[in-house]
């Protein structure tokens, strides 16, 4: 056993653990009983009674065209944040990591979306696509053409997902960055003295190199798109244009404080937690971080 | 050195507890002060009723109050203001004010508040449905109460204008300021530059909407996926009459339904701004101010921030086809007022400061300042001197042109229904929800509730 004595550990852990009991694990059991009663108001006025509901709220959950769209969006965003997010961060990385000068000014600059908090981000979007005087729609006029709806419902989705995707690439570029300056320089070298190229070398030394570090950043971006929230609610708030545009995130926020279906919403959460699980769970076994192929 | 390390993690642990603990610590401490203070208070007062002396009664109270007049409201300055005078009248009286713009987000913390005992001395909230959640909690004083003990209690304020407060179950218990109603704004002279007549009914107003339409202008400045609110008001009301539309029914009113179809007519003729399922309401409001747009329904509280009040004026809606309502039926009321808590009634300190607070807000000459020409004052006070022409407008409209004055429909439906059918305007303008069935489950939400 590395620790004999078991009390300071107990001294310093206890802190930390009845921190997340008291704010994560009791609320999110308040939220699960709630989504089985019919909640007027987020707190119990004194003498108040909630309806009990059972499974309604789950049922709905099937029959809402809501959230299915809210899913679908959700579920496209995972594959998205794979292909754009971890995707461009891989490509970036690799290619800061064969210069030797100037890499501290590209990650800074890669890395500068993610200090810039979201709702601002949010808003320079919506400033760039605003129809009336918006910056693309002021382009176009400059050039003589018709200004373009750019939230219109086709392209909406498109449109929201740009900003989502550009604004944490910086997040795992610095993650990869970091994982390629462990792989030694001596492979690479041992590498090009054989006459392996560049563009080899991505594939036969990097990847295999870098695996444990790119399924971390996968399962990352796989469960942080279910959390996604903050810059759609604020380019598009309510899932607009006409809900196409909604995210598991954002349609549980509209429920319970937009519209007040405060235990429909609890439910929606509910559905959040239990796919992150079960996305975590899948991308770790396909990936299989850990495991020395 | 084994005893250093040892003594060195016991301390730090300490700390560590300590400080995660410290809010808590804090919190007693001042729920004990408070309790002591209450008790000297309590000591101080029951002095003050057998010596009889003014000098004991004029303890230093702290009162806790909140209002709707905060952040960006036209009246956050006034209130502020008759704030500083009262504490200057009475400087044996602070002021913790908690004021803000009242949106979804400040009506949570406040029914939060009060389920838990947290709620303030004095607190300006809404009247009607919009209330239902904090009145469930029992906690106001009831205005005949308050009179039984200070007969001059709300003296300025209309005997109209206290019952048209009263809470849902009739009760009158809070002290409005000012009234509200909602029009159509015109840029008038947009109107004159193509010749056209204000829409004072439908004809003229689809002869707009139409030519506007044509010369690259908006013809109704709206966000459909913000605040779709005021045509939801004005269509049903139009097309049910005041009577069925002040009636909550248990099945969808084919009037009701017959008034939201409007929505999809005029989204297909061009009416509405090219983004109004994505715009934000104050951008909306931005093109109707920029002349960008000619026509936008809001309430008396959008009047002040128009830049042209020369050119700008309030029409009563014009009646739909079909329609039953009469030419000039309109939307408005009183649906806030003062309220004082059972918290600060029965603390004998803060009685007396909680009623004079009240009324400092409400008596004729703030009534007189919070109104400034703007919708409906709750006392009897005189005209202002220099109104604009958009004012006069808009007092014309409220005062003469007005057939009948309708509460909306957010002081009779709940809440989760309310913004079920706001929720479902959009589906309802593109076509791909039928008025009908979003009208049932928004009575059936209700009903439930």
């Amino acid at each position: 056993m590395l620790y004999k004595k078991k009390l300071p550990l107990l001294a310093f852990l206890l802190p930390g653990f009845t921190l997340m009991l008291v704010f994560l694990y009791e609320p999110f059991l308040e939220n699960i009983i709630n989504s089985f009663y019919d909640m007027n108001t987020f707190a119990k006025m004194p003498g108040q009674e909630w309806k009990f509901l059972g499974l309604d709220n789950f049922k709905k959950l099937f029959s809402d065209p809501k959230i299915r769209i809210a899913i679908i969006n959700s579920f496209k965003m995972m594959g998205l944040t794979i292909i754009f997010q971890v995707g461009i961060a891989f490509v970036l990385a690799v290619l800061v990591s064969f210069i030797k000068r100037g890499q501290q000014f590209f990650r800074t600059v890669y890395f500068f979306p993610i200090v810039i908090s979201a709702t601002a981000i949010g808003l320079i979007f919506k400033l760039f696509y605003n129809y009336n005087g918006g910056m693309l729609n002021q382009l176009l006029k400059a050039l003589d053409r018709k200004p373009v709806n750019w939230l219109a419902p086709d392209i909406a989705f498109i449109m929201v997902s740009i900003p989502i995707l550009w604004s944490y690439v910086g997040f795992y570029f610095v993650i990869m960055l970091t994982g390629l300056c462990d792989i030694s320089d001596d492979v690479y070298e041992a590498a090009s003295i054989d006459g392996c190229s560049k563009f080899k070398q991505v594939f036969y030394i990097t990847i295999p190199l870098l695996r444990g570090v790119i399924c971390t950043c996968v399962t990352l971006a796989v469960t942080g798109a279910l959390k996604v929230f903050d810059l759609p609610w604020v380019i598009v708030p309510k899932g607009a244009p006409q809900g196409v545009t909604h995210f598991l995130g954002t349609y549980m926020y509209e429920q319970t404080f937009t519209i007040g279906n405060i235990d429909y919403g609890s439910a929606i959460a509910l559905l959040i937690v239990v796919f992150g699980i079960v996305v975590a769970q899948i991308t770790s076994r396909i990936l299989k971080p850990d495991a020395n192929l | 050195m084994k005893n250093v390390k040892r003594c060195l993690s016991v301390f730090l642990t300490v700390i560590l507890m300590f400080s995660l603990l410290t809010a808590c610590g804090k919190n007693q401490e001042v729920q004990e002060t408070d309790r002591s203070t209450s008790k000297d208070a309590a000591a101080a007062d029951s002095g003050a009723k057998t010596a009889g002396t003014e000098e004991e009664a004029k303890e230093p109270v702290t009162l806790a109050t909140m209002s709707m007049f905060g952040g960006t409201d036209p009246n956050a300055g006034n209130y502020q203001t008759i704030n500083e005078e009262f504490m200057k009248e009475n400087p044996y009286i602070t002021l913790e004010d908690d004021s803000q713009t009242s949106d979804q987000d400040w009506k949570t913390k406040i029914a939060a508040d009060f389920a838990v005992g947290n709620e303030p001395d004095v607190i300006q909230y809404f009247t009607d449905a919009n209330a239902s959640d904090v009145l469930a909690a029992d906690k106001f004083v009831s205005i005949d109460e308050i009179r039984a003990e200070y007969p001059d209690y709300a003296k300025d304020t209309l005997d109209t204008a206290l019952k048209a407060a009263a809470n849902p179950d009739g009760v009158e218990r809070a002290v409005p300021t000012t009234g509200y109603w909602e029009g159509l704004f015109c840029n008038k002279d947009l109107f004159d530059q193509y010749s056209l007549e204000l829409p004072t009914d439908w004809d003229k107003m689809l002869k707009a909407i139409n030519t506007f339409k044509t010369n690259g202008i908006v013809p109704i400045a709206v966000s459909l996926n913000n605040v779709p609110h005021y045509w939801v008001e004005f269509l049903m009301l139009s097309a049910a009459g005041p009577e069925s539309y002040t009636t909550v029914p248990d099945k969808a009113p084919e009037d009701w339904a017959k008034g939201l179809s409007m929505f999809k007519t005029l989204r297909d003729m061009g009416a509405f701004p090219e983004d109004t399922d994505t715009i934000d309401n104050d951008l909306a409001g931005e093109l109707f101010k920029n002349k960008q747009a000619a026509m936008q329904l809001d309430g008396s509280w959008y009047a002040g921030g128009i830049p042209d009040q020369e050119n700008t004026a309030v029409v009563a809606f014009p009646v739909i086809p079909g329609g039953k309502a009469a030419s000039g039926a309109m939307v408005g009321g009183i649906s806030s007022g003062f309220y004082i808590t059972k918290k600060a009634w029965e603390d004998p300190d803060k009685r007396d400061a909680a009623v004079k607070f009240v009324m400092a807000h409400t008596n004729k000459e703030s009534v007189a300042k919070y109104w400034g020409g703007n919708g409906q004052a709750a006392c009897a006070v005189e005209p202002v001197a220099d109104m604009t022409p958009l004012g006069i407008s808009g007092l014309n409209y409220y005062s003469s042109a007005a057939a009948s004055i309708s509460a909306p429909t957010d002081s009779r439906l709940s809440q989760e229904a309310y913004n079920t059918l706001i929720a479902g305007i959009v589906g309802v303008s593109t076509g791909d929800v039928d008025p009908t069935e979003l009208l049932n489950e928004v009575l059936s939400i209700n009903a439930k509730k």
